[in-house]
């Protein structure tokens, strides 16, 4: 169940670039996320800004009742985060939202990532590797500096298979170009994964439908309360069965939806 | 020392002068796990037509320095679906339940608040005739006194629940509006709803929020709020509810001292779920520090400098 509280950082390690990772105490978190959820943060007390921001939980570990979570400093509410000091507190609820739901047995989990959009794969491979499970990751970004998160995945043993717009580092391209060659060389029984920039979750899930693959998508528009009562995050969604699609709140029945039932616009 | 904080506003007796605000607290549900409702003194619904509303398109909302603006568009189950589905739930908390109250139409104002004055559970009616986001009804509504008095006398035709326009801040002297809804028969006010306003993306050289204009709230608004709720209270003998920007016990104080009776708090509850308990707190320490027994007691206590003073040269 999510819960509101005033929570320590515990540990902060800056990354190259605007990229930090931000270890926080919170039991619930720690004890109860899955893959996918995400939390309402906020660093200090002050008016300004005046929102939480939401971000995907990276990883757990429930023993010392810590959560994870990799963000990138570019505006106010993750610049304030990011420049937090161990021990200063942050307002905190979570977890927060539906969480990825694993693939079914004998199909193999694609996950594709843009940017920071890497955060709850690492939790996802966990979950995965712990019920004997096993996936891919195809990590884009713009250049080597945005596509940082890759040591805890090798650590995993996960494959990760990385693609750079500039081709710093990984494959030249777009991170759907190397997922792509996959689908071709390996035609696996997969389920796609993705999290990042929406023009990326399009594409993903394009090829889904083009492939006749499932795939989940987490969405990320701007969310006021996380908690389904300012309605600022509505998506258009439109279930088997309705004849019409809805708007529905991203941060409650989602941030993961089937991207089939997504209205892309 | 017990100090107390129950007030009483337009025969309601609250047990303390805490409101979630219409359109910040959902129809309450949604913060039933993550806080007691019981410390409430009391929530407004979600604005309700009499059918659902699908609301505005997206982006719905942006954040404003100490602010947000919001063009969400009243999306909502309609009066029916509140009553038959939501209702039920909410009435097993201690606090009071005011719905709010929207329509295209007078017509529909008055039907929708027939329909809530035979629901168990209703405490009392909250009239939104100042919501900047629609395009019928809302602040066409409010923005008129001949308007304002026709819906107020409407819907007080339509019940014997208590009767509280929430009004505009969008209007040059508020006192107009305010003995407008006291005459109509209004048993309280709410005092205000967002100030429109518009956001511009410099790039694309457009509006933010997909609907243009939207209502600004939060911190930003706060010394406009108060003024407001200042200016109402002197010029009706009905109580007022003071909202604006309200996130701590010193901000409720404002409003209190301004001559609010009560006060409703909004765009905090996205940012903080706990913060009633906080304000409870505080307010309590500063009854004790002040040697008051009563919240009551603060109320409309506010020493405005008189003229003399104000233009007195150093």
């Amino acid at each position: 169940m999510a819960r509101n509280r005033d929570i320590p950082l515990v540990r902060r390690e800056a990354l190259d670039g605007a990229y930090v990772l931000l270890t926080f105490r919170h039991p619930e978190i720690a004890h109860e996320a899955r893959a996918g959820q995400f939390v309402m943060i906020k660093a200090g007390i002050s008016a300004e800004p005046p929102l939480r921001r939401p971000f995907s939980i990276m990883s757990v570990a429930p023993e010392r009742e810590e959560f994870t979570l990799f963000l990138k400093a570019i505006g106010q509410g993750t610049r304030r985060l990011a420049a937090m000091d161990v021990g200063d507190l942050a307002q905190c609820l979570g977890p927060l939202g539906q969480p990825f739901v694993a693939p079914p047995e004998g199909s193999e989990a694609l996950m594709v990532a843009g940017g920071y959009g890497i955060a709850p794969f690492l939790m996802l491979s966990r979950q995965l590797q712990a019920s004997g499970g096993a996936g891919r990751v195809f990590y884009g970004g713009r250049s080597a500096g945005d596509v940082q998160l890759r040591s805890p995945f090798e650590h995993l043993g996960a494959t990760l298979v990385v693609a750079t717009e500039d081709g710093s580092l990984g494959v030249t391209g777009r991170v759907t170009a190397p997922l792509e060659a996959y689908l071709d060389a390996a035609a696996p029984k997969a389920v796609l994964y993705a999290c990042g920039p929406d023009a990326m979750l399009h594409a993903v899930a394009s090829l889904a439908e083009r492939r006749g693959l499932p795939c989940q998508v987490s969405l990320d528009p701007w969310m006021g309360c996380g908690i389904g009562t300012c309605l600022g995050c509505v998506v258009w969604i439109q279930k088997p069965g309705e004849a019409r699609p809805k708007y529905r709140c991203a941060c409650t029945e989602g941030p993961v939806f089937d991207s089939r039932h997504v209205v892309w616009t | 020392m017990d100090v107390k904080l129950g007030v009483d506003v337009a025969g309601m007796a609250l047990k303390n002068p805490l409101i979630a605000a219409s359109g910040t607290f959902g129809y309450g549900v949604e913060y039933e796990s993550l806080m007691d409702l019981g410390l409430l003194g009391g929530i407004v619904s979600k604005g309700l037509y009499l059918e659902p509303r699908l609301g505005n398109p997206t982006p719905r909302i942006v954040e404003t320095p100490a602010g947000l603006l919001n063009a969400i568009g009243l999306q909502g189950v309609g009066v029916r679906a509140f009553v038959a589905d939501v209702l039920p739930r909410l009435t097993k908390h201690d606090t009071a339940l005011l719905v709010n109250v929207c329509g295209d139409t007078v017509e529909e104002y008055a039907e929708v608040s027939r329909i809530l004055d035979g629901a168990p559970g209703v405490t009392g009616l909250e009239i939104n005739i100042s919501c900047p986001n629609v395009k019928k009804g809302g602040m066409a509504f409010g923005g008129d006194p001949r308007m304002t008095f026709e819906v107020v006398d409407a819907v007080r035709k339509a019940t014997r629940l208590p009767v509280i326009p929430k009004l505009s801040p969008n209007v040059g002297d508020i006192t107009i509006f305010a003995r407008a809804c006291e005459e109509a028969g209004a048993d309280a006010l709410s005092c205000v709803n967002t100030l429109l306003g518009l956001v511009i993306d410099v790039e694309s050289r457009r509006p933010r929020l997909a609907f243009g204009t939207g209502g600004l709230s939060g911190p930003a608004i706060r010394p406009v709020a108060v003024r407001m709720t200042w200016q109402a209270a002197r010029a009706v003998r009905i109580p007022v509810l003071g909202i604006g920007g309200i996130a701590t016990a010193n901000d409720v104080l404002e409003f209190l001292i301004a001559g609010a009776r009560a006060v409703q708090i909004g765009t905090a509850n996205f940012v903080d779920p706990g913060l009633y308990e906080r304000v409870l707190t505080d307010l309590r320490a500063y009854l004790e520090r002040h040697g008051l027994t009563d919240i009551n007691q603060v109320v409309g206590t506010l020493e405005y400098p008189g003229d003399a003073e104000r233009e007195r040269r150093g």
